[in-house]
C-alpha cells in the first residue's frame, strides 16, 4: 500500500469507524444500564444490550489500533508527534485503561458507558486538530519523546477517566443530598424509605392489590424516586455552569481560529456537547453506583495518572537538560504542567483534609482537569514557547 | 456486667500548664505560635498551593521577561497587550517576572516553612512508630475484620511456625505469641506491613522538595552558562571568560574553572523538506555541528553536536541553541578596506535575515542595513523574487547604506541594528554571491555566504543532585500511594480429639479494603500449600462471619485502640 493510502485508511479508521463504534458501545453500554432495575424482559434486553456494548467497544478499540499503526505506517514514525496524535492517543488510553479497569478489576462493567462516552469526547476534540501524516523534527527524533509525551498523554487520558468520576459523583451526591433534604422536610409523609416519594404513584395503586400490584406499586415508587433524584439537580444551573466550564478552556478556539465565525463555531460545538453529556449525566444519574465507589475511582484514577503525570514531568525536564542545555526555564509548556502537578497535588492532599475531602476534593479535580486541558491548548495555540514549534 | 468504673466527676480540676510570659511578650509569642499552627495546618497547604497555582495561571496569560523579553517590550511601550496604564500596574506587582517576583517568592517560603511545620511532627511520630510499634496481638477478632477458616491435619505449633515463616517470607513485619493458660490472648502470629512504607514513601516525597531546594539554590551558586556563536571555519574560540558573547557565572563558580579547550565549527548542516506539498513541508530535518575540539593539553579530535545530543566535555554541555546564515562582507572606503568580516543577522518573520555593517574607521562612517534572502531565484526578467524559503539556493543580500555618525557608544543598538538618527540614506544595492558593486563612492563586496551556530556552554553540577531529588519525588510518591497498610492474624485453634486444627486467617485493610478479601484468601491458599504440599485433603470454609469464632468469645470491635485510628 502506498503512503496515501495508508493514511488516507488510518483516517477512514479513525473517523467515522472508530468514533461511530465508541459511540454505538456507549449507547449500547448506558441503555443496559437503565435496565438494571426493570422487570425481567427488560433485564434480558439489558444483558443483550451490555454484550453488544462490548463487542463494539473491542472492535472499536481494535480500529482505533489499527488507526494508529496505519498513521505510524504512513509516516513511518510512532503517531506522537503533534497535538491530534497526542489527545487521539490519550482518547485511547484512557478507554482501554477506563475500560480494562472497569471490567477487569474493579468488576463494573456497568460504568464502561460513561468511559466510552469521554472517549468519544477526546476522540472528537482530537478532529479539531486533525493534521495530515507527515515527518518528524530532527529535535525530536529521540527515544526521549515517546517515554516522556507517551507518559504525560496516559495520564491525560486517566485525568479524564477520573475527572468523568468526579462529575459523576458530584450529580449523585447533589441528587442524593436533595432528596434527602426533601424527605427531612416536615409535612411530606413517611421518612422510612424512597417508596413514598413518588405521592401520585401511591394515590394510583389501591391500597388493598395482589402480589402483582406490589411488583407494579414498587416499580413505580422506583421510578418516582428516580425523578426525585433527577429533580435534585437543577437542569439550567447545570447546564450553564458546564457551559462556563467548557468555555473557560473552549475560549482558545475563539481566538485562534482563522476567523470568528469558524472560531464561534468550535467553541459552540464544544461547549453545547459537553452540555448535553451534562445533561444526559443527570438522567442517569439514578443508575449510578454509590457516591462512595465513584469517589474512589476518581481518587485511585487520579492517584495513578498523578504518579505518570510526575515522572512524565521529569522526564521532559532531563530530555530539556539534554536537548536545550537547561532542566527547566518556566516555559509556557513547563508552567503548564507544574500548574497541572500543583492542582492535582492540591486534589490527594483535599481528599486527607477534614472539612474538604468529598465535594471539595471532588470540585479540586473537576477545576484540575479545567486546569489541564486549558494549558493545554493555551500553551500550544496562544503562546508562543519552546515547545511550540513540535505544535504539541 | 456492671458499670464498675466510678462515674466521671462534674468539674475534673483543671490542670495549668507552665506559665506563659505575659505582655509583648506574651503576644508575640503567641502570635508566633498562633502562626505557626496556622501554617502548619493541611487547610492552610492547600491555600497557598491554589495560591501558587493561581501565580502560575498568571505567569501562562501573561509574557514572562525571561522568556519573550521582546513581547514584554512591547507590552510595555503599549504596542501591543493592554496599554501603558496596566503595563505599569503589571510591572509594579511583578507580574512580567512571575517566578522572580516577591510574591511568589514569598508563597514559596511559606510553603516551606507549612510543609516544614507538618512535617516535623510527622517525622516524629514515624520515628516513634517505627522504633516501638509491634504488630498488635489478638484478644479477640473483631467483627469488621476479614477472616478465612480452614482447617488442617498439621499441629497449632507447625502452622504458627509455617504462617511466621510464610508471612516473614512476603516481607510481613512478624510477631509470634505463645499464648498461655493464664493469658487471655491466645497463641497467634501477628503481623503488620504497609505501616513504615506508606508514611515513610509520604515523608520521602515531600523531604524531596528540600533536596530539590537545596540543589537548586547550589545551582544558582555553582552553575556556569555562557553562549557564543560561531561561523564556519572561524578560528574558534577559547573556554575563557572574556570569549562569550554572553557570560552568567553562579556566585561560587570562579574563572580559573575554565577548562581552556578551544572549539572550531567545521560545518553545519541544516536542510528542510524541501517539497511544498509534501507532508510537513518546510520542516527541518537535520540540524547537526561538525565540530573540532582542543584540549588545553592534548591532540584535537572531532565531535559532533547534534539537537538532541550535545557535546560533553568534562561535565561541561555544550548545545546547539541558534544558527543562521553568515554572510562575508568587505566595504572599502577610497582603496581603504574598512569592514571585513562575517555578520551573522537574525532572523525575522517572514524568512529573511537582518543585519548590519557598522564601519566607523570610514571617515564619515559607513553603515550598512543588510537584508539577507537566502532563496531569491531570478524569474525570466533577470529580477530577483524573495521567497520566505530559508534554504540558501540562491542567496541575495539586499542593503540600504548610510553615511554619517554610527553613534556607537553613544545610543543604544544591538549588533544587528543600525541607528540611523544621525546617518543619511546613500542608497539601495543588491548583490549576489560574489558580487562588488559601488555605490556613492564606497565599495561593497559580498566574497561568499557561510553558516554560524549560536552555542551554549553550561556546567550545571547540581544535576546529580536534582537527579536524587527527582528519584526520591518519585519512589515516595509510588509508596506513599500504593503501599497498602494491613494487619494479619493466624490463630491456629486444636479441634475436639481428631487431631484437627482449626485455622483463622484473619486481617484488617486500611486501604484499599476492596482487593483486601482477595488477598487474604491467597494468604490463606498458600498457608494451606505450606503445611500440606500436594495434598488436597482440605476444607475451607472461609471466609466466614462471627458465628465461626475458634474461640468462642463475642467479637469485640474495641480490641485495639490503636487499630481504628489508621489512615
Amino acid at each position: 500500500m502506498s503512503t496515501d493510502q495508508l493514511a488516507e485508511l488510518s483516517r477512514l479508521l479513525y473517523f467515522p469507524t472508530t468514533l461511530m463504534l465508541y459511540l454505538g458501545a456507549a449507547v449500547a453500554y448506558l441503555y443496559a444500564l437503565t435496565t438494571t432495575v426493570g422487570r425481567q424482559d427488560e433485564r434480558d434486553r439489558g444483558n443483550l444490550a451490555r454484550r453488544l456494548g462490548g463487542v463494539l467497544a473491542v472492535a472499536g478499540i481494535t480500529a482505533h489500533v489499527a488507526h494508529e499503526i496505519a498513521r505510524g505506517l504512513a509516516q513511518d514514525r510512532l503517531p506522537l508527534g503533534n497535538m491530534f496524535e497526542v489527545t487521539s492517543l490519550m482518547a485511547l488510553v484512557g478507554v482501554v485503561t477506563g475500560l480494562v479497569y472497569l471490567q477487569f478489576i474493579r468488576n463494573r462493567p456497568e460504568l464502561n458507558g460513561f468511559v466510552l462516552v469521554t472517549g468519544s469526547l477526546v476522540l472528537g476534540m482530537a478532529m479539531l486538530m486533525y493534521a495530515e501524516p507527515g515527518p518528524l523534527m530532527p529535535i525530536l527524533d529521540t527515544w526521549w519523546r515517546p517515554f516522556h509525551v507517551s507518559l504525560l498523554v496516559g495520564a491525560m487520558g486517566i485525568f479524564a477517566a477520573a475527572f468523568v468520576f468526579n462529575g459523576l459523583y458530584l450529580l449523585r451526591d447533589t441528587a442524593e443530598a436533595a432528596v434527602a433534604t426533601q424527605r427531612s422536610q416536615p409535612g411530606r409523609g413517611s421518612t422510612v424509605g424512597a417508596a413514598y416519594i413518588g405521592d401520585v404513584a401511591d394515590a394510583r395503586t389501591g391500597p388493598d392489590g395482589g402480589p402483582e400490584d406490589d411488583e407494579e406499586r414498587e416499580r413505580a415508587d422506583l421510578l418516582a424516586y428516580h425523578r426525585a433524584l433527577r429533580a435534585g439537580i437543577p437542569k439550567v444551573k447545570l447546564a450553564v455552569g458546564t457551559f462556563v466550564g467548557t468555555g473557560l478552556v473552549s475560549w482558545v478556539w475563539l481566538t485562534t481560529a482563522d476567523t470568528l465565525a469558524a472560531g464561534l463555531t468550535r467553541f459552540l460545538t464544544v461547549n453545547l456537547v459537553m452540555v448535553a453529556a451534562a445533561l444526559l449525566a443527570r438522567w442517569f444519574v439514578p443508575f449510578l453506583p454509590s457516591t462512595a465507589t465513584m469517589d474512589g475511582l476518581a481518587h485511585r484514577l487520579t492517584a495513578f495518572a498523578f504518579v505518570l503525570w510526575t515522572v512524565g514531568t521529569i522526564a521532559g525536564a532531563m530530555w530539556a537538560e539534554v536537548s536545550w542545555g537547561r532542566f527547566w526555564g518556566w516555559d509556557p509548556k513547563e508552567t503548564g504542567a507544574f500548574l497541572t502537578w500543583i492542582t492535582y497535588a492540591g486534589y490527594l492532599h483535599a481528599r486527607a483534609t477534614r472539612g474538604v475531602k468529598g465535594r471539595g476534593a471532588a470540585w479540586i479535580g473537576i477545576a484540575a482537569f479545567i486546569v489541564l486541558m486549558g494549558t493545554y491548548l493555551i500553551a500550544n495555540y496562544v503562546v508562543v514557547g519552546l515547545h511550540s514549534y513540535a505544535d504539541l | 456486667m456492671t458499670e464498675s468504673s466510678p462515674p466521671p466527676r462534674m468539674n475534673p480540676p483543671v490542670r495549668t500548664g507552665p506559665s506563659r510570659p505575659s505582655g509583648p511578650a506574651g503576644f508575640v509569642r503567641d502570635s508566633a505560635l498562633m502562626g505557626w499552627r496556622w501554617l502548619a495546618r493541611m487547610r492552610t497547604a492547600l491555600y497557598l498551593l491554589g495560591a501558587l497555582a493561581v501565580l502560575s495561571i498568571i505567569a501562562t496569560a501573561i509574557p514572562q521577561e525571561p522568556n519573550v523579553p521582546s513581547t514584554v517590550a512591547a507590552w510595555r511601550a503599549g504596542e501591543s497587550g493592554p496599554g501603558t496604564t496596566a503595563s505599569a500596574v503589571l510591572d509594579a506587582i511583578g507580574a512580567y517576572d512571575v517566578y522572580g517576583s516577591a510574591i511568589f517568592l514569598a508563597v514559596l517560603l511559606a510553603l516551606y516553612i507549612s510543609l516544614t511545620g507538618c512535617l516535623i511532627p510527622r517525622i516524629r511520630a514515624w520515628i516513634r512508630l517505627v522504633r516501638t510499634s509491634k504488630p498488635p496481638i489478638a484478644r479477640h477478632l473483631g467483627a469488621n475484620d476479614e477472616r478465612q477458616v480452614l482447617a488442617t491435619s498439621a499441629s497449632v505449633d507447625e502452622v504458627h511456625d509455617t504462617a511466621a515463616r510464610l508471612l516473614s517470607e512476603q516481607r510481613w513485619r512478624v510477631r509470634r505469641h505463645a499464648g498461655g493458660p493464664d493469658d487471655p490472648r491466645p497463641a497467634q502470629v501477628a503481623a503488620e506491613k504497609g505501616l513504615w512504607t506508606r508514611e515513610g514513601g509520604s515523608l520521602i516525597f515531600h523531604l524531596s522538595f528540600y533536596v530539590l531546594l537545596g540543589a537548586i539554590v547550589f545551582g544558582q551558586l555553582a552553575t556556569f552558562e555562557g553562549q557564543r556563536g560561531l561561523v564556519e571555519g572561524d578560528p574558534g574560540f577559547r573556554d575563557t571568560a572574556v570569549s562569550y558573547w554572553s557570560y552568567s557565572p553562579g556566585r561560587w563558580f570562579g574563572e580559573e574553572e575554565h577548562d581552556g579547550w578551544r572549539l572550531e565549527l567545521d560545518e553545519f548542516h541544516v536542510d528542510w523538506i524541501r517539497d511544498p506539498l509534501a507532508p510537513g513541508a518546510g520542516q527541518p530535518t537535520v540540524f547537526r555541528s561538525d565540530v573540532t575540539v582542543t584540549p588545553p593539553d592534548g591532540e584535537p579530535f572531532a565531535a559532533v553536536i547534534d539537537s538532541n545530543r550535545p557535546l560533553n566535555l568534562d561535565g561541561t554541555r555544550i548545545t546547539q541553541l541558534d544558527w543562521g546564515y553568515a554572510p562575508r562582507v568587505v566595504v572599502e572606503v577610497d582603496g581603504q578596506v574598512v569592514h571585513d568580516a562575517f555578520l551573522t543577522p537574525t532572523l525575522v518573520d517572514g524568512g529573511f535575515y537582518r543585519g548590519a555593517v557598522k564601519a566607523p574607521a570610514a571617515e564619515p562612517d559607513v553603515g550598512l542595513d543588510l537584508f539577507l534572502y537566502p532563496f531569491a531565484p531570478d524569474d525570466e526578467d533577470g529580477r530577483p523574487i524573495p521567497t520566505g524559503a530559508p534554504w540558501a539556493e540562491a542567496p541575495l543580500l539586499v542593503l540600504e547604506q548610510f553615511r554619517g555618525d554610527l553613534q556607537l557608544g553613544a545610543t543604544q543598538q544591538t549588533v544587528n541594528e543600525l541607528d540611523t538618527g544621525a546617518l543619511d540614506p546613500e542608497g539601495f544595492a543588491a548583490l549576489r554571491p560574489g558580487q562588488t558593486i559601488e555605490v556613492e563612492g564606497v565599495t561593497i563586496s559580498f566574497p561568499e555566504l557561510r553558516q554560524w551556530v549560536g552555542l551554549q556552554v553550561s556546567s550545571r553540577p547540581q544535576v546529580p543532585f536534582l537527579l536524587l531529588a527527582a528519584v526520591l519525588l518519585t519512589g515516595g510518591l509510588i509508596a506513599s500511594l500504593y503501599a497498602y497498610r494491613r494487619r494479619v492474624w493466624v490463630l491456629a485453634v486444636e479441634e475436639g480429639s481428631e487431631g484437627r486444627t482449626l485455622v483463622t486467617v484473619a486481617g484488617r485493610a486500611f486501604q484499599r479494603p476492596e482487593v483486601f478479601e482477595e488477598e487474604l484468601a491467597d494468604l490463606a491458599e498458600a498457608l494451606v500449600g505450606a503445611l500440606e504440599p500436594g495434598s488436597p485433603d482440605r476444607t475451607r470454609t472461609g471466609p466466614a462471619g462471627p458465628d465461626h469464632e475458634p474461640e468462642g468469645r463475642a467479637p469485640d470491635p474495641d480490641r485495639t485502640p490503636s487499630a481504628r485510628g489508621g489512615a
